[in-house]
């Protein structure tokens, strides 16, 4: 980030366009351009806006889980429980509306609460006990998703009224409705990243941590809020992930840690902590689900569609290394 | 003279960037003698045993070994020619058992059909043979080493060098981390080694273990042979003046300053064990100058105050007001600024830029309803480079490409932000050229004279202590042993407070 902000005034267009070409996000914006391109020569069913608008209803989960996960990793920390806690947040939802008979309002929020409680328990132990993250979230990915499933007793919750659907399956403006809530989340938490002082400090964290607590950072209250804010994020994520498939189920957001961390360093975030931007995960974020949609539209099967998603990833992470380097050394 | 030295050192030199790190030394072992290395931090004591190990080669020189004129391009050649060398850092396997790590390398096997294995009863077997030797019966030689104490693993070590039939051995400040018990302990087995002809190098900042233990005694400063003493025939304050005989050059421009209120007061701070009943204070306008040996307690104490270590019991007063200081951001809202000794680690966040560093601790000053105000940081950023003539290209350089004087002119810089009432810099000139040196000398004086800030300064340069200081505090072994005004202070007085054993009680008694 800082790397990238030479000084922003007496710049013409032109060398502005250049450097936003080759900055982290527009390499991967022209490789998801050029991916594009192509699907659309193999199939006339991809590049249509019925199709795209679909696709943007779909990736509405990972990418508002994608948020959070983007500020984790640049402070050099990892949450694995998001899938987890997901499903924890729908189970929840579906048990106290139908088995305690809470009214559906309050059983969504006491579902988007529980997913936020969770994720502070990891940041609590994370920043109080010193459990490095990736061994907690991979105890609580299995711990949350055990609860989940003890909860709800294997049984699914369905039948919830039409109201609901709203979020998951509606239209507003003609724009599905969750996708109006990733767009605007996206804004905000990506100025958020750029332009605050919660933002500034997640980047000293991740680059030197002891050195953000010399400088007088309050480092531990910045980690314990963005595991807290990684568990809320991914209990909306829950609420809407109900709300599009109508009904409710224990196993749901399995594995969805994977996707959002691919997304997450595809789009330029160093897992090693201290570099990143938002703009570069949602690009992240469409590039994998346009690739998954166009190829599975183009007949590939879905065997072989996972192996294209992983060389694509390679392929793109090398060609960003390649002109990152190149652009340090001149 | 007596029978040839088993090694000798002659006209070594060796130079680092920046430092003549070694000038024409001299240095000899004779055979079965303990001889001392002495000399204050950066006199070039490791600098010359790396020589000896193979760590590195000399530019210019020669070593003989049993007169022979030797060569160690690696510590592996050194080793073979039976040099071994027991560092501060022990070098072990935390894992693997004591017997285990006495062999490594050097197991020995036995043949199983077409595979060669490790022969472990005999390993076991020649282990406790080298332990008893030692005369050390109580260490289970398959315990993993991991669980042992630091005595017992620096025995280990020991052992490991006389498995490879070490002739000299290099032991570096080896009582740092003992305890009483466990020195008694080593002493005796050196006393042992030495009449079994093994010829021991020991390095100490401790002269009473210098007097106690070693025959002979070598003294280098700034990285020149000084001389070499037979131990009966010198004594502690002939030794001292030996390590800090030099003229204080004219480098300190300190300004004469209105002293004022005291500022920071501390009653009894305790966090053992390097902060253990610490009681002093810093005026207004007052620079308080911190010596003492490395491990004596100066940076912790420093880190106690600024909340890294927070104190467990004892008083904290600011400007007469007790306050509670748990963590850093509670001493920065205090108005405590601290140049930290490791400034890469602690001190910058080096992958960032200029602007970003100087604005670190006054984040909030320099925002506006949470959103960082760049105009600002840039204005602050670009007084910073012009305040303390940093040398960069501007505000968004990345200060990993700075020097490490400029780098260490962005710390302080970050603090004189803060607009701190107090300010603590442990080393602030270390590792730093000597123009960005005397400009930060410059700066301290002037802050103080000028602006009345109290400064905390931590220094291990005796000259920089006398030269830049008010009032000089001495630490040891994490007490407070010494207190000098500017008049009263002398090099002799002060080095003598850091090191001898008396001093301590002196002050112990007199308290």
């Amino acid at each position: 980030m800082q790397e990238r902000m030479p000084n922003p005034r007496n710049q013409t267009v032109g060398e502005k366009l250049r450097h936003l070409l080759i900055s982290q996000e527009g390499v991967l914006f022209v490789i998801m351009l050029v991916s594009v391109l192509f699907l659309a020569t193999r199939t006339d069913k991809f590049l249509t806006v019925d199709n795209l608008l679909q696709q943007g209803r779909f990736m509405t989960e990972v990418g508002l889980i994608a948020i959070p996960m983007t500020y984790i990793i640049i402070t050099g920390g990892i949450d694995l429980s998001v899938g987890s806690i997901l499903g924890l947040t729908a189970i929840v939802l579906g048990w106290t509306w139908q088995e305690l008979g809470f009214p559906l309002e309050l059983a969504i929020i006491t579902g988007i609460l529980s997913g936020t409680v969770a994720g502070f328990v990891n940041g609590l132990f994370i920043v109080r006990v010193g459990v490095p993250p990736l061994i907690m979230t991979l105890a609580t990915l299995a711990l949350y998703r055990g609860l989940a499933e003890g909860i709800s007793e294997a049984r699914s919750a369905r039948g919830y009224p039409e109201w609901f659907f709203q979020l998951g399956q509606g239209e507003f403006l003609g724009i599905p409705t969750q996708l109006w809530l990733l767009i605007i989340a996206v804004v905000i938490f990506g100025i958020v990243l750029a332009r605050t002082r919660l933002g500034r400090a997640l980047y000293a964290i991740g680059n030197n941590e002891t050195g953000a607590r010399f400088s007088g950072l309050t480092v531990n209250r910045y980690l314990l809020f963005i595991y807290t804010f990684s568990g809320f994020m991914s209990g909306v994520a829950g609420y809407i992930f109900v709300s599009r498939v109508s009904t409710t189920r224990s196993d749901m957001g399995t594995g969805i840690e994977l996707d959002v961390i691919a997304a997450v360093v595809l789009g330029g975030t160093s897992i090693f902590g201290g570099t990143g931007s938002i703009p570069g995960t949602i690009v992240g974020v469409v590039l994998i689900q346009l690739l998954k949609n166009g190829l599975t539209l183009s007949g590939v099967t879905s065997d072989a569609t996972i192996v294209v998603i992983g060389s694509v990833l390679i392929f793109a992470i090398l060609v960003n290394n390649f002109i990152q380097s190149r652009r340090r050394e001149n | 003279m007596t029978e040839a030295p088993l090694l000798q050192l002659r006209e070594i030199n060796k130079h680092f960037p920046g430092v003549h790190a070694l000038k024409d030394v001299h240095f000899d072992v004779r055979r079965g003698e303990v001889h001392a290395l002495i000399g204050e931090n950066g006199a070039g004591k490791s600098t010359m045993i790396k020589i000896v190990s193979g760590v590195y080669q000399p530019e210019t020189g020669e070593i003989q070994l049993e007169g022979q004129r030797v060569h160690f391009a690696n510590p592996r050649e050194a080793q073979r020619a039976g040099i071994a060398t027991i560092y501060q850092e022990l070098g072990l396997y935390p894992e693997l058992s004591v017997a285990e790590n006495i062999f490594m390398g050097h197991a020995p096997t036995r043949k199983r059909g077409f595979f060669q294995t490790i022969d472990w009863e005999r390993m076991e077997r020649e282990a406790e043979a080298l332990l008893a030797e030692l005369n050390i019966f109580n260490l289970d030689v398959q315990a993993k080493v991991g669980t042992l104490n630091v005595g017992n693993r620096q025995r280990v070590e020991i052992a490991k060098a006389l498995s490879l039939d070490a002739r000299i051995l290099i032991m570096d400040e080896p009582t740092a981390a003992l305890t009483e018990s466990d020195v008694e302990q080593l002493f005796s087995i050196v006393r042992l080694l030495r009449q079994r002809g093994v010829s021991i190098i020991y390095i100490s900042h401790r002269l009473n273990e210098v007097f106690e233990l070693a025959d002979r005694v070598t003294v280098l400063r700034d990285g020149e042979y000084i001389g070499a003493n037979d131990v009966g025939d010198t004594s502690e304050s002939q030794l001292i003046s030996m390590m800090v005989g030099r003229t204080i050059e004219n480098l300190f421009p300190k300004q004469a300053a209105k002293i004022g209120d005291v500022v920071l007061e501390v009653r009894n701070l305790n966090r053992p064990p390097l902060t253990r009943d610490i009681s002093f204070s810093v005026r207004a306008g007052e620079i308080v100058g911190l010596a003492g040996l490395v491990g004596s307690g100066r940076s912790e104490t420093a880190q106690v105050i600024f909340g890294v270590l927070p104190a467990e019991s004892g008083t904290i007063l600011l400007n007469g007001e007790a306050v509670e200081i748990h963590r850093p951001s509670e001493a920065v809202r205090h108005g405590i600024g601290y140049v930290p000794e490791d400034r890469g680690r602690q001190g910058l966040v080096r992958e960032m830029t200029l602007r970003e560093n100087t604005s670190m601790a006054v984040l909030e000053s320099v925002s506006q309803n949470t959103f960082v105000n760049r105009a600002e940081e840039r204005r602050l950023a670009n007084h910073s480079i012009q305040q303390l003539s940093i040398r960069a290209t501007g505000p968004e350089q990345i200060v990993n490409k700075l020097s490490g004087g400029n780098q260490q002119k962005v710390v302080v810089s970050k603090w004189l932000a803060s607009e701190p009432k107090l300010l603590i810099m442990d080393e602030p000139t270390r590792g730093v050229d000597v123009g960005a040196k005397s400009e930060i000398h410059r700066l301290m004086s002037q802050l103080a004279a000028e602006e009345g800030l109290a400064i905390l300064m931590i220094s291990s340069e005796l000259p920089e202590i006398l030269g830049m200081s008010d009032r000089i505090l001495v630490m040891r072994e994490g007490h407070l042993v010494g207190e000098f005004s500017r008049a009263e202070a002398t090099q002799e007085l002060i080095a003598h407070a850091m090191m001898s054993e008396e001093a301590r009680r002196a002050t112990g008694a007199s308290a």
